[in-house]
């Protein structure tokens, strides 16, 4: 009945994105300023923790820190998120035929939404160091494109499989935290023993935080595609997949409900 | 006179609104949670349920079919696959038109979210277009009779009307197929009042219809198809025969 990316898909995506944004602040006292607190309590908390207790042999250690925050908690947000989704949403998936991928489509765009305002406000913050540059902001938009790819793949495939398998949810409660420390956020790869540098080049956030920290901290104008390679390959791999089982299941979604 | 007779063969030769065949909807049957741990360390037996059996039918625009059987006999499963909410394994279903179903007309409001922006979700969820919801929002509102609440957010909405709600999106929706699920008219006496003629009103239109019930002397009165179904099956279809047979069926089976 539907076709994507016709006007209705389009209008349909972006009414369940502004209601993702709207509820989220709608009973709030101070409503939007949160989405703008966050972030900012979150790096005086983070800059404080690390700067002091936990020296790195690392500059500007806070700005290192924050750049690969950023893309993820947006990426483990939104798919811890959308992973139970499906069945959070049963009542809207029982009540119609719809395109079911905006449901995923409107958690992965919220975030971004809160993303691109943390992103303003750190940007606002490393004008002062002086890093930035149009070539950088390239750079930067093209990151965000792959990161942004990766989510809305592996949060179709997370949603996809937790709809028939109710386990999913505690592997992935599992997974994050692990994932977290598999990704160089709190640390650089040039600080650990080689074997374990050259495999974390296999996860493709390690490629995408890398790119964040060169972008925000790095003074140099090249970077190395020694994890952007792999991790790009990756992305794509779990993303068509994801498409494929989200596209062979979600017709009989409510099978399962 | 001649107008006269093409007008009746026209509606003999009227297109078909709903083509169903030889459609068959299994569910696996399932008595815990399903895990994929357990799918990893040992394949378990799958158990599977036959909702719906090779069954074939065509509604006719401006057909009203009522389908009528006992509980679990795939009636509520066969609307679901007509509204595309499922599919089925074998057969094929083609529906031409806009199909609105009148199942669970509360459901699917998001608490926090207006009156005003729920309109917007749920009309776009039951296929409406954004133009169309802007251009229908005041008549929703008015047949909805929910007042000044349409500013309030869901939550603070009573039980009848989120139904009124519901159903005023529904049926400003413009369908050309409506499903009608037993026991969607359930508001005061008031509310049943203003869904009976609305119903009527689409009856007058010629809008195809597909209803199930339990209540016989319902469907008699709001169809001219009738279709028996017993487990998954077709017992038999055609005019008011149908109910009668089922019901001497159930009075001596």
């Amino acid at each position: 009945m539907f076709e994507y990316f016709s006007k209705y898909w389009f209008d349909f995506v972006w009414v369940m994105t502004l209601k993702e944004i709207k509820a989220r602040y709608k009973r709030v006292f101070l409503g939007f300023l949160w989405a703008i607190l966050n972030p900012i309590l979150q790096m005086i908390v983070i800059g404080f923790l690390f700067q002091f207790f936990i020296p790195m042999e690392i500059d500007n250690y806070f700005y290192f820190l924050f750049a690969g925050l950023l893309p993820w908690n947006f990426f483990s947000y939104t798919f811890s998120k959308c992973t139970p989704l499906m069945l959070n949403e049963r009542a809207l998936i029982q009540k119609a035929k719809f395109p079911r991928e905006a449901l995923v489509l409107s958690i992965v765009f919220s975030n971004l939404f809160h993303l691109i305002i943390s992103l303003l406000l750190f940007v606002i913050l490393v004008i002062f160091v002086g890093y930035l540059s149009i070539y950088k902001i390239i750079i930067l938009f093209l990151t965000i494109s792959w990161l942004v790819f990766f989510t809305i793949g592996i949060s179709l495939l997370l949603s996809t499989l937790y709809v028939r398998y109710r386990d999913i949810k505690f592997i992935v409660q599992a997974v994050v935290p692990l994932w977290f420390y598999a990704t160089p956020i709190i640390y650089t790869r040039s600080l650990l023993p080689a074997s374990i540098a050259s495999a974390l080049r296999f996860n493709p956030m390690t490629g995408i935080v890398e790119l964040f920290q060169f972008i925000f901290v790095s003074n140099n104008l090249i970077f190395s595609l020694d994890a952007i390679i792999p991790g790009i390959l990756i992305s794509f791999i779990i993303t068509i997949v994801g498409i494929h089982l989200f596209k062979r299941d979600n017709e009989y979604f409510d099978d399962w409900l | 006179m001649n107008k006269n007779i093409k007008k009746v063969t026209r509606k003999f030769n009227n297109p078909l609104a709903i083509e169903v065949k030889n459609v068959t909807k299994t569910y696996v049957l399932r008595h815990q949670k399903p895990t994929l741990i357990e799918n990893i360390l040992y394949r378990p037996k799958k158990e599977i349920h036959t909702a719906l059996n090779n069954i074939t039918f065509n509604v006719h625009e401006g057909d009203r079919l009522g389908i009528v059987g006992s509980n679990g006999s795939g009636k509520t499963t066969l609307l679901k696959l007509i509204a595309g909410i499922t599919k089925q394994q074998k057969g094929s279903i083609k529906v031409n038109g806009r199909v609105v179903s009148l199942i669970d007309l509360s459901a699917g409001f998001h608490p926090d979210l207006t009156g005003e922006e729920n309109i917007f979700l749920n009309g776009l969820v039951i296929g409406m277009t954004k133009r169309e919801i802007s251009e229908k929002k005041q008549a929703i509102i008015e047949f909805a009779d929910i007042g000044k609440f349409i500013d309030a957010p869901l939550y603070t909405y009573s039980s009848g009307m989120k139904l009124r709600l519901g159903f005023s999106i529904a049926v400003h929706s413009d369908p050309e197929i409506l499903l009608i699920d037993e026991g969607f008219a359930v508001g005061d006496e008031n509310f049943r009042e203003k869904a009976h003629n609305k119903l009527v009103g689409f009856k007058k239109q010629g809008i195809t219809i597909v209803m199930v019930s339990h209540w016989l002397w319902e469907l008699e009165r709001s169809c001219d198809h009738f279709m028996w179904l017993r487990s998954g099956r077709v017992v038999s279809k055609g005019n008011i025969k149908v109910l009668k047979k089922y019901q001497q069926y159930f009075n001596h089976p």
